[in-house]
Formats: C-alpha cells, structure tokens, sequence
C-alpha cells in the first residue's frame, strides 16, 4: 500500500515539475530561513548555561530613579557584598569585580614578550567558585587567595606562553609582577568577556573606601545556598539599604537593589547602564524568532495554498480510488504522506543550505554557530518534529479537502464542485492576505529600522569626530610630562590641535555630583564631568552659545572655571545660557579627601553627542583637572592623516617607548556602538527578502493554477476580441485587491511594533508616512509582476490550442 | 441480489430541485445481465450510482444481498464496494500515474491481498483482457479500447460478484465496442452480475433484459433474445 502511495507521490512529483520545484524551493528557503534564524536564537539564549549550578547565581544591580526615568546600574557599592555575604545566610559566596574598562589595554611582559591583553578582571578571590570555569593547568581551588597570583585563559596563554603550560611562571601586567596560577577554558557562552583575572586585594582600595555605600563600582554577584529564596533575601537586603543615610546629603540613597537571575544577564541587561557584559538583547531575540515564525508560516501557507489549488488535478484520482473502494482514512493518510515526502526533501535541502549559509551567519554575527545533524541526535530530533510538524500543518487540510471529494463529481466532470464558478476561495484567499499581511509588515519594519539606523550614524552629533586620533596615556614619563607631550604632539603641520583630558566623545565618562545654591540652599545635582584643557572645545569643534571657553590667558581658569552644557543650564535651573554665566558651583574633587573646588560658570557650550544616541543628553561640566590627564586626542588636518599618524609615534617613542602605541579614530568608536542596530537591520532586509520572495513563489504558484485553471475562458476571451491587457488585469484585479487588503491590516500593527522599539532612543525619528505607501506600492508591484508573468503567458497562448485540449 | 423500493434521488442546486429518480422499484437476480436505456438525462448514471454506492438516496430502501445498504455510512459503503462491486465508466477513469499492472493491481491492495498472490491475480485478468504485453505502459499510451479493457481488467480482479457498467462503449468504435462488450458476456457467463448502461441498442442486445427509463422512472422492461416478452413496469 505504502508502496503505491509512494510511486504516485513520486510520479506526481516528476509529473508536476514546476509545481514540486515551488513547493520544495519555498518551504527549504522558509525552512533554511527558520533554522538559521532559530540558530542564532538558540545560540543567545545558551549565555552562561554552561555554568553548573548557575541556577543559584544572582547578579545584584541598582535601579536608581531620576527625575524622570528609572536607570538600570549595573555597579553597586562595595557593601552591598559584604552585608550580603556576612549578614544574610542564605548568600553561600560573594564575588566583586571592580569596575574598570574591560576594553582598555594591559601591558603584558613575559621574557622577552610584550603585548597588550584586554579582559582584565580585578575580582574577590571568589571568582571560580562563583564561576566554575574549566581549568586547563592549575586547580581552581584557592587559585586567587594570593594577591600576587594571576588566571589566565587559553587564549592568552596560547599568545604569551604557546603551548607550554604556564603555572608557576612570573609575568608582569601594567609593570606589576604576578604568579601564574591556572589557565581556563574561554567560553564564548560567559556573558563576561574574561581574559585573565587578579586579586582585588592588589589594589590595596583603603579599607575605609570598602565601607561605601555610595560608591557605586563594583560588579557584584551572589550564589544563594540550595533552596534559598531569592524574593525573600531581596526584600530582607533591600530593607537593610533603606537604613543606609547618604553623607552627602544626609538622606537616604536615591537607589534600590535588586537581584537579576545570571542567566537572564546577557540578554536582559540591554539597558543597564555601566555594563559591560556581552550582551544580547531579547528584544532582537524576539523579533527574529517572530521573523523566523513568519517565514515558517508563509511557506506553510503557500503548501496549503498550492496543494489545495491543485487538488483539482487529483480529483479524477481520489474518485477511482473512493469508486474502488478506498476509505477516507486511507487516502488522507496518502496525501498526508504526500505532503510528507515533500517536506522530506524541502528539510533535507534545508539542512544542506542552512550548513552552506552558516559560516556567513557566524562571520557576521561573529559566532561559533554548530550546525551538525550527524553529531547532534538533539538536531535530528529537531529537524524531525520540524518535519512532522510542517508536513502536518501544511497536508492536513488539502488532505481533508481531497478525500472529500465525492466520487460522482469528479468522475462525472473531472471538475469538482468546491470551486464552482462565482465562489470565492475563502481560505485560500485568507492566507494570501496573512502572507502578504506579514510581508509589508516586515517591509515597514525594516524600512523603519534602516531609517532609524542612518539618522543614528549620520545625526549632526554637535562635534566633529573626524580625524581624530585617539589613544590613552602610558608610562610615568609621559603622565608627569603631559605638557611637553602636547607641545612636541603640536610640532608637526599635518597635527591641528591637541587635547588632554578624560571624557572624551565614544569614550568613557565620569558621573559626579555638582553643588549649587539654590534659593539660598546648598544642593546636590548628578552631572556628567568632562576633565578638559583649553584646546577640548577648538578641537572637537564644540559651539559655544554663551560666554567663552577655557583660556590660559583666564588664570583663574585652571582652578576656579566650569563650561556647563545647555542640557545643564536647564536642569540646574539657570534659565537661559547668558544666566548662566557667572553662577557659582562647587566640586568635591577627585582623589584628595574633602577638597571643594569652587568655581563660576564662564561659558555654555551647545549640547553634543558623547554617548551613544539610546541615551539622553546629561547635563554636562567641563572643567580643568589636571589629575585626569589620561587621555590624548589628536586632531589631525586632512591633508595627510598618515603623517600625522607617524609624528604621533614618534613622539610616543621619545616618551614611553617600553610601552607600544595603541590608539583608535574617534569616529570608529561612534561606529561600534549602534553595531546591534546594524546587525538587526541587515538580518532584517535578508529575511524580509525572504519571507517575500517565499510568499512571492506561493503566489507565483497560485497565478499558474488560476490562469491554468482559465485557460478555456481566456482562449474564449480572446476569440471574442479581448486584449491581452485586459486578460492580464482579468487575472491579476484578484491577487491586487488581496495584496491591498493585506497592506491594511499590516501597517497599524507595523505603526506599534516600530513605535515600541524606537522608544529604546533617546534620539528617534518620526515614523515617516511615505514608508507605509511605499511598503503597499513594493508588495503590490512585486505581487503584480509576480501574477502578471503568468497572465501574460496565458494571454498570450494561441486560444484554439487551449480549446481544443478541453 | 438487488432490490429496490421506491428508490428516490433528487439533486438541490440553488434554487432548482431536479427529481432524477423518482420512486424506483427493481429488482436484479444473481447471475444476471441488465441493460438501462432511456433518452439522456432520464435518470440512468443518477440510479447506476446509488446502486453502487457512490451516492446515498433521498427516500427509498436499497437492499443488497440482503442487506439493506440505503442509510450505510461512508465507510460500509467504501468496504463494500471494496468487496462485492466492480465499476466500468464510459470514459476509462484510469490513474494517468500508474501503469496498467498498477491500475489492475489497486484493488487488491486495498482489499489487503499480499504479493504473490496479488501479482498472479493481476497477470491472469490481464491474460483475460489481453493486454498482458501492455502491462507497464501508461494509460496515456494506449487507444481507447485498450484502456477500456484494462478498466474491466481493474473491475473484475478481485472477482466481485456483481459489476455496474455506465455507457462501457460510449467512447468507443464499433469494433472495439464488441470486444468490450464480448468481455462483459463472458464475464456474466461465468457468474457475475451485470448491470450496463447504454445507448446502444446493439449492445442492449447482449443483456437478458432491457430496463427502459423515462423522467427519472422505469417505464417498462423488456426481455431480450429468444423471449420476446413485454412486461410493464
Ligand atoms: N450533480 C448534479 N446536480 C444537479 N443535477 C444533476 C446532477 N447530476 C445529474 N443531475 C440531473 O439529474 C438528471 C439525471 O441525470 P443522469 O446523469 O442520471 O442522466 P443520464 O440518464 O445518465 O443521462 P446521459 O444519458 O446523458 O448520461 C438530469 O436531469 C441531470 O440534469
Ligand atoms: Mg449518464
């Protein structure tokens, strides 16, 4: 019995060459689309899984409440750990990272070998018992207790050490000798981007400092004890928090702790401010898994579509076979197994490109995406259920359609009754709808994203970044001697000017409190600090709208002068930029205790972009700190960057040359930081394409079977007179009406879904209307041309051959 | 073997009801071969197919073999056409994909009859139709009567004992014809049923009695051959 399905399913493939290709094609795309995309789904959601027992790790972060949002800070002050550990007994370890830039470069020496690592962790001794990574040398058992000890990974001992195993052997980071104590395994899948890890203890931090409660700059994670309730110790900690008084202002502290599962750090950290986990965010994660969803389901729609169009050819087939004796069951459980065998295939291609395509994925996404069936019984599983379920979805209603059909139609005409003349094809029609429906939305969707992510590279950030150099400081020589190192920097004509400071635009900031009198009352404001020199303004470019810069020839400058931001001037309540000018203002200096500087604003500089555009404008004070003079940007004159590239390290040399140059273009760190944004709206114009073009097959398909279907009328048609133009529009008035109908429904649901995401900007465009005409004008002419290929070709047939074969 | 009794059928399209039988009453003995004539659109295919069990009645009982078959769900229905009923249409009704073995073979499939034996029955009836030197072509490739002779092949291979047979020559030449219907005679003579719809009064001939059909009744039935007989209906 299986043996004649098979032969028939098999034969009516090879017969209906065209019609098999279109189904097989649109459900592998559909499928490949699905599986790539469920890929990289999967792939986010494996963060930091692989920890056992991570199940009992909690991260503790702040939310802090502002005028008008609430912020998300991923650093808590040091005692927040050590109440958690020492007070509450559910908490069995603690573990600190201090916060310091990740990204920001040691030097590392080891014989005769010197280079930079980044991934440096300064952390509680706790660390790998929090995280029990794999250790490749060493054990992790009290591998931090020394605070001279360093854990390195693979990776890094594979640069400095090769193959040799590195335990007991003496390096230096950052000049300070350390003992390499264990080498561990990376994980792409630890949601902190770990490259080597020392004990806090190094930092000899004064013990008084440790006692904060205010200062927020520690990461801080905590492994309750089995069974231990999560809420429960939360709401205990946070009552403990509440009794905490700010010295500062005598009240209590602005923020509220909180407990994030670690599991959900990496895709659910999006908006935490200071972290710098690699994270994911399950926004996109949700978006591409719908993506994926929609695709499946538009290929889905075209198999239903194209099978029960066809069924029509099969009529004259179930009719012999009812006549002869078959069941309803058995020739259900035929077309089921039709529908089967074609998703067989359609799956076996899908595998077979999805492997093909992988690498890509991988390379733009940067992973390390595994797609191996044969390895992975789980995967096979997968493909199966994904088979059962597709085949099933898709046959299930042709096959009911099919073994409906009563013997005495279909035998009588060879024409079923289903689809009588002046009957509209419900259902089919419906999922054209919903498929053209989910096209133009993600058509609008993805025109929006585009738009959005253009206005975030090419918004008018308020500065100029270009050509300029950018790098850190290194060495004692060069710190203590900054002010010849600018001079000689100046000496060379392709070096337009030179700025020392910390708080650069892309680059990390400092938040701080400022204090002004108001209403004769001392108060505590919370401002972004950007520590200048008197060429920050001329060589960003920045515009000043009140007062002037810093200037030497002010000497007062130097130690008593603020350049506020217009954002400031409001949220200070100065009122206007020219009130501005002349209030006093008061800083609690950095590094030396209890120092005030006291001060007057001299000038207002018009708002720029230093962070990334999700967030908004802070309010913002430059000053002169001579003691944050970590950084060096140099802008360069575009006529020749290359030398001025080659001057730059040339006076580096003549500064620290035991230390290598390291350095960036200050516009490539505003390029990185929307690099989600991008990634997203390039995955989005390829599976918007796809989910087109499958749906756009289908439709192909479905106008073949209309103007097969009419080939009698339309040979009559003609006969009678008719133009090809109007037999085209015959046949194509029907799909257009359903492709406008589609675009109705679509964007109001489009309207939402982008309005929800842009409301993750601080900058944002406005949805622009062109986008929903243009989205219906794309899908109707893609549907159009799609439908009137086939129209044409029926049109175009010679009518007395397409009566006679009736 | 059948019997009828005010058997009624009336097809309900929009707004017209069309009565195409209307209270028939017949009676078919085991053994026999039965003509039904009439002019077109009196009501014949409409009464082959309820006696066949392709449409369900609107009034009447139908009893076959005994049974009465009339309010028989789908599925008795499918069993016994399955077992007892084999068809022969005027236009073939072959499966375009499969071969004739394959088309003869179906059902013995399925009526569950394993390899072997299956593979023996087919080849025989095809012997008796010669056409065993056809046997892997497809339908498409061969004429009329060939495909004809391959669709009485398929009705009778699993031995049914009654067949119904709707205008078996209609699209067929005269010689053609007489094989087909020579076929039928044989068949009869070794037992089984007939029930033929025709136009032809040539072919009537074959039978042992003619059923004459107006507006959706029997009017008359006469016998045929040697008793020149008339009874009316
Ligand atoms: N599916 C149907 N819907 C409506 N009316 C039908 C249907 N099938 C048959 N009829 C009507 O029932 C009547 C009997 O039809 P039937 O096919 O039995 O005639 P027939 O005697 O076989 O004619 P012919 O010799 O032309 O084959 C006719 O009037 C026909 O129009
Ligand atoms: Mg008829």
């Amino acid at each position: 019995m299986f043996q004649n399905y098979f032969k028939i399913a098999y034969r009516n493939l090879l017969r209906h060459k065209g019609f098999s290709f279109i189904n097989i094609a649109g459900l592998a795309l559909g499928l490949t689309a699905c599986l790539l995309l469920g890929l990289f789904v999967y792939d986010e959601l494996q963060y930091d899984k692989f920890l056992p027992e991570g199940e009992r790790v909690y991260r503790v972060y702040n939310n802090v409440q502002s005028e008008e949002s609430t912020d998300q800070i991923a650093c808590v002050p040091p005692m927040f750990g050590t109440t958690l550990k020492e007070d509450f007994p559910e908490v069995e370890t603690m573990l600190r990272i201090i916060m310091q830039p990740w990204e920001g470069q040691s030097l590392v020496e080891a014989g005769d070998k010197k280079m930079y690592e980044k991934g440096g962790l300064v952390s509680d001794p706790t660390f790998f018992q929090v995280f029990p990574l794999k250790f490749i040398y060493g054990s992790p058992e009290k591998v931090l207790d020394d605070p001279a000890s360093v854990v390195i990974s693979d990776k890094f001992s594979d640069r400095v050490f090769g193959t040799a195993d590195p335990v007991g052997k003496k390096i230096t980071i950052d000049k300070e000798s350390y003992l390499v104590k264990g080498v561990f395994e990376s994980n792409p899948k630890f949601h902190l981007p770990v490259n080597f890890v020392v004990n806090i203890a190094r930092m000899q931090l004064e013990p008084e400092r440790m006692k904060s409660w205010g200062w927020q700059q520690f990461y801080t994670y905590v492994k309750l004890k089995k069974g231990a309730d999560p809420a429960l110790l939360l709401s205990k900690f946070q009552a403990e928090t509440r009794k905490q008084i700010d010295e500062e202002t005598h009240q209590p502290f602005k923020y509220t702790p909180a407990l994030q599962p670690l599991r959900e750090v990496h895709l659910y950290s999006a908006s935490f401010k200071y972290d710098q986990s690699i994270r994911g965010n399950i926004t996109y994660v949700k978006a591409l898994s719908v993506i994926a969803l929609f695709i499946l389901v538009i290929a889905c729609f075209n198999f239903v579509n194209l099978a029960t169009a066809k069924s029509l050819q099969r009529a004259k087939e179930v009719g012999v076979r009812k006549t002869i004796g078959a069941s309803r069951g058995q020739l259900m459980l035929q077309f089921l197994g039709e529908t089967l065998l074609l998703t067989f295939i359609s799956v076996v291609f899908a595998a077979a490109l999805t492997s093909l395509l992988l690498p890509s994925l991988n390379a733009f996404t940067e992973k390390e995406m595994a797609f191996n069936i044969f390895s992975s019984p789980g995967l096979l599983l997968l493909l199966l259920g994904l088979l059962l379920v597709v085949g099933i979805l898709a046959g299930l209603y042709p096959a009911v359609v099919l073994a409906n059909f009563k013997p005495v139609s279909v035998l009588k005409g060879g024409l079923a009754i289903t689809n009588g003349p002046g009957k509209t094809p419900w259902l089919r029609h419906s999922l054209i709808v919903l498929q053209f429906s989910l096209s133009v939305f993600l058509i609008i969707c993805a025109v929006v994203v585009y738009q959005q992510v253009s206005f975030l590279h090419n918004k008018d950030l308020g500065f100029n970044k270009d050509q300029i150099m950018f790098f850190e400081m290194r060495g004692d020589n060069m710190y203590k001697n900054y002010e010849t190192f600018k001079t000689e920097l100046l000496k060379n004509p392709n070096v337009a000017s030179v700025s020392i400071g910390y708080g650069f635009p892309g680059d990390a900031t400092a938040g701080d409190g400022i204090y002004i009198t108001k209403n004769g009352e001392r108060v505590s404001h919370s401002v972004t600090h950007l520590m200048v020199d008197y060429d920050y303004i001329n060589t960003l470019g920045l515009k000043l709208v009140a007062g002037r810069g810093l200037s030497k020839e002010f000497p007062t400058d130097k130690d008593a002068a603020f350049v506020i931001n217009e954002t400031a001037v409001k949220e200070l309540g100065f009122g206007t930029p020219q009130k501005a000018l002349g209030q006093k203002m008061e800083w609690k200096m950095w590094a030396e205790k209890d120092t005030i500087k006291k001060g007057e604003v001299v000038g207002v500089v018009k708002d720029f972009h230093f962070k990334s555009l999700f967030d908004k404008m802070d309010p913002t004070i430059l000053q002169i700190f001579p003691g944050a003079n970590w950084k060096v940007a140099v802008k360069m004159k575009s006529s020749n960057v290359a030398g001025g590239i080659a001057h730059v390290k040339n006076v580096w040399d003549g500064f620290s040359p035991e230390y290598p140059i390291e350095y960036k273009f200050m516009d490539d760190n505003f390029e990185v930081m929307y690099k989600s944004e991008d990634k997203l709206k390039t995955l989005l114009w390829i599976f918007t394409g796809m989910a087109i073009f499958v749906g756009c097959l289908g439709l192909f398909g479905l106008a073949a079977y209309a103007a097969e279907r009419r080939k009698k009328e339309i040979g009559i048609r003609k006969i009678l007179g008719a133009e090809t133009s109007s037999i085209v529009s015959l046949l194509s008035k029907e799909f257009l009406k359903l492709v406008l109908i589609a675009a109705l429904i679509a964007m109001p649901l489009a309207w939402f879904a982008m309005r929800k995401w842009l409301e993750d900007f601080a900058y944002r465009i406005d949805i622009p209307l062109w986008v929903f005409g243009a989205a219906v004008i794309l899908a109707g002419v893609v549907a159009f041309l799609t439908v009137s290929y086939q129209a044409l070709r029926a049109a175009t047939l010679n009518p007395v051959k397409n009566l006679r074969m009736d | 073997m059948i019997q009828t009794q005010n058997l009624e059928k009336v097809y309900r399209t929009d707004e017209i009801h069309t009565t195409a039988l209307n209270k028939v009453n017949l009676e078919v003995k085991a053994g026999e071969f039965v003509a039904v004539m009439g002019p077109s659109g009196c009501g014949k295919s409409t009464l082959l197919n309820l006696l066949g069990l392709l449409d369900d009645p609107d009034a009447g009982s139908l009893v076959f073999n005994g049974t009465e078959v009339a309010h028989f769900s789908e599925r008795q229905r499918a069993d016994l056409r399955k077992s007892s009923i084999g068809f022969v249409f005027q236009s073939f009704n072959l499966i375009d994909e499969l071969t004739v073995f394959e088309n003869v073979e179906l059902p013995l499939i399925y009526l569950g009859v394993k390899n072997p034996e299956r593979r023996r029955r087919v080849e025989e009836v095809l012997e008796k139709v010669q056409i065993t030197h056809r046997m892997n072509h497809y339908p498409q490739q061969l004429s009329g009567g060939q495909q004809q002779r391959v669709a009485v092949a398929r009705a009778v291979v699993n031995q049914p004992p009654l067949i119904l047979a709707d205008e078996p020559t209609g699209n067929l030449d005269s010689s053609n014809g007489n094989e087909v219907m020579d076929l039928l005679s044989e068949l009869n003579r070794q037992g089984t049923t007939i029930i033929m719809v025709t136009h032809s009064e040539h072919d009537a001939r074959y039978s042992h009695r003619i059923i004459r059909m107006l507006d959706g009744q029997t009017i008359m039935t006469e016998v045929t051959a040697d008793q020149a007989q008339v009874t009316l209906a």
